[in-house]
């Protein structure tokens, strides 16, 4: 379950190729000399992607054996590069929060941009290690897993408590034979107490 | 009696009968005698009462059971029966209603009995076979009412899959608007993706053709086109090969939502139960507590009466006593012999 390139572009409504605003791949899995090439490929799909998804729209291409996931949002357009393990849903809320973070960070300065962006982003790249677990960036996953780790102990805690009942019935029985025979016990006694049958 | 003959067919309550026979000779004679040992014959009177009474209600209780054991072969023959257009929906759900209500109140019933059992158990003034065959019986109508909730489930689940064949059906034969849209394997054909202007509004299963039976079982709720893009493209230079989503992103969210809302409900059922079986341990526990305190008291007893006994044999007065009355007795005799 890896995310391979995380992109930002801006998207014109009139059609023309987006413009890269933040681009964080990683590339590491690859070959040392097809890096660059797979960065360009990149760059092409992510744009190519971006052109083609309006507005206010989420989509999802398959591509050999990535998914390219891409959300546009008033021409902000997040694009990420996942396998095909990564949960679809982690994988928008993903570009959810990156979008959200970028127009924190940048505002509206973005939409006069008119040229490719080459600086890195850094929350980008953090965000892009970060997320490689997709429950990390769905809180709806991480809800789930800890939920059902919590469905699991408890069972195991009913089974427990299940044996604790039956330890208690067995210790119910030798209690209530115990006091039954230290009955039979102080009867002997006071009656071997007795007197004139010493005789 | 008539309720008690009205019984299911295997089972033999000739004994109870004879019981509440006898328990009814007897209240007949001890009324007759007047009242000269009046706690006997109304001792008498009370458990043979207090049995007619706990066969009364086993029988009232099983002649419930058998009932709804016949509603319920009804409802599996409704239930089994549908086709795909005259649908009893409203019969199947009206007598499910009547079904659970009966179980839950013959449950209840069944505890009561217990209840009433346990009590007269405490009590004594009852025999071995008495209490061996109220138990019996007990455990029998549980056992019974077991079966027929299990039964009641079965059909339950063999209704919910026979609708969702039902519903498959539907989606082989109809094609709405509002349901399916085109195929997605005409790939290109360049489907326009207008957003919020989006005709279906839920995706088609992405493979197989037509609708198979796995994808149907997809939510298959019809959400606002608010934001509901399907999610196709195409692209004939790029080789690029096209997954429509099978569910929109909307819809996988609101999945997710019930699914953490069930596990949740899940959890609290589990809380509740692991509470209960707490606080009936507590029980146990405050009983071994005091059998042990019994203990202790017994055992203290026991060895204070020891000490005692200690005492007395170790000390050498009854000893003088018992010489002396033997010098005593001997100086009789011989007195008595000699002079």
């Amino acid at each position: 379950m890896k995310i391979t390139a995380l992109l930002v572009l801006k998207c014109n409504p009139d059609g023309s190729d987006p413009i890269i605003l933040a681009n964080a791949s990683d590339v590491s899995s690859f070959g040392y000399f097809q890096r660059t090439g797979i960065r360009e490929f990149i760059v092409f799909v992510g744009r190519t992607v971006a052109k083609r998804t309006s507005p206010g729209q989420r989509q999802s291409v398959q591509h050999e054996e990535y998914k390219v996931h891409s959300y546009n949002r008033n021409g902000l357009c997040a694009l990420g590069f996942m396998d095909d393990h990564y949960p679809v849903r982690s994988s928008f809320s993903l570009l959810n929060q990156v979008l959200d973070e970028y127009q924190k960070s940048f505002g509206e300065s973005w939409r006069t941009v008119q040229a490719d962006v080459t600086q890195p982003w850094p929350y980008l790249t953090g965000a892009l290690t970060k997320f490689q677990d997709p429950a990390e960036a769905d809180k709806l996953m991480k809800i789930q897993r800890e939920l059902d780790e919590t469905k699991i102990i408890l069972h195991k805690t009913i089974d427990s408590v299940l044996a604790r009942g039956e330890k208690l019935d067995s210790l119910v029985e030798k209690s209530s034979d115990l006091s039954a025979a230290s009955q039979m016990f102080y009867k002997q006694a006071k009656k071997s107490n007795q007197c004139c049958t010493m005789l | 009696m008539p309720v008690k003959s009205a019984q299911s067919s295997y089972r033999d309550r000739t004994h109870e009968f004879l019981n509440v026979a006898e328990g009814l000779k007897k209240s007949l004679n001890s009324t007759s005698n007047g009242h000269s040992s009046s706690s006997k014959p109304e001792g008498l009177r009370s458990a043979a009462s207090i049995q007619s009474e706990f066969n009364k209600r086993a029988s009232k209780i099983g002649y419930g059971i058998h009932q709804t054991s016949q509603k319920l072969a009804k409802l599996t023959k409704l239930a089994k029966r549908t086709s795909v257009f005259d649908d009893p929906t409203v019969e199947i759900q009206e007598l499910t209603a009547v079904i659970k209500q009966d179980i839950t109140a013959l449950n209840s019933a069944v505890v009561d009995l217990q209840l009433v059992c346990n009590s007269r158990n405490e009590s004594g003034n009852i025999s071995v076979d008495t209490t061996s065959h109220s138990t019996t019986v007990v455990d029998d109508l549980k056992n019974r009412l077991m079966s027929a909730t299990k039964e009641f489930k079965e059909v339950l689940t063999m209704r919910t899959e026979n609708l969702k064949v039902h519903e498959n059906r539907r989606q082989l034969f109809s094609s709405t608007a509002s349901r399916e849209s085109t195929n997605p394997f005409v790939r290109q054909r360049p489907l326009a993706s207008k957003p919020g202007a989006s005709a279906s509004t839920t995706t088609p299963p992405p493979w197989g053709n037509g609708s198979t039976s796995s994808s149907p079982l997809f939510p298959r709720k019809s959400m606002d086109g608010d934001t509901q893009p399907l999610l196709q493209q195409q692209h004939q230079q790029q080789h690029q090969q096209m997954v429509p989503l099978q569910d929109s992103y909307m819809q996988s969210r609101a999945e997710a939502l019930q699914n953490v809302e069930s596990t949740i409900h899940e959890l609290s059922n589990i809380f509740t139960q692991l509470a209960t079986m707490v606080s009936q341990q507590g029980e146990l526990a405050i009983r071994i507590d005091e059998n042990m305190d019994d203990t202790l008291g017994n055992v203290e007893g026991a060895q204070g009466q020891l000490l005692k006994y200690l005492n007395n044999i170790s000390s050498n007065r009854w000893l003088m006593v018992k010489i002396f009355f033997v010098l005593v007795v001997f100086l009789m005799i011989f007195l008595f012999f000699v002079a």
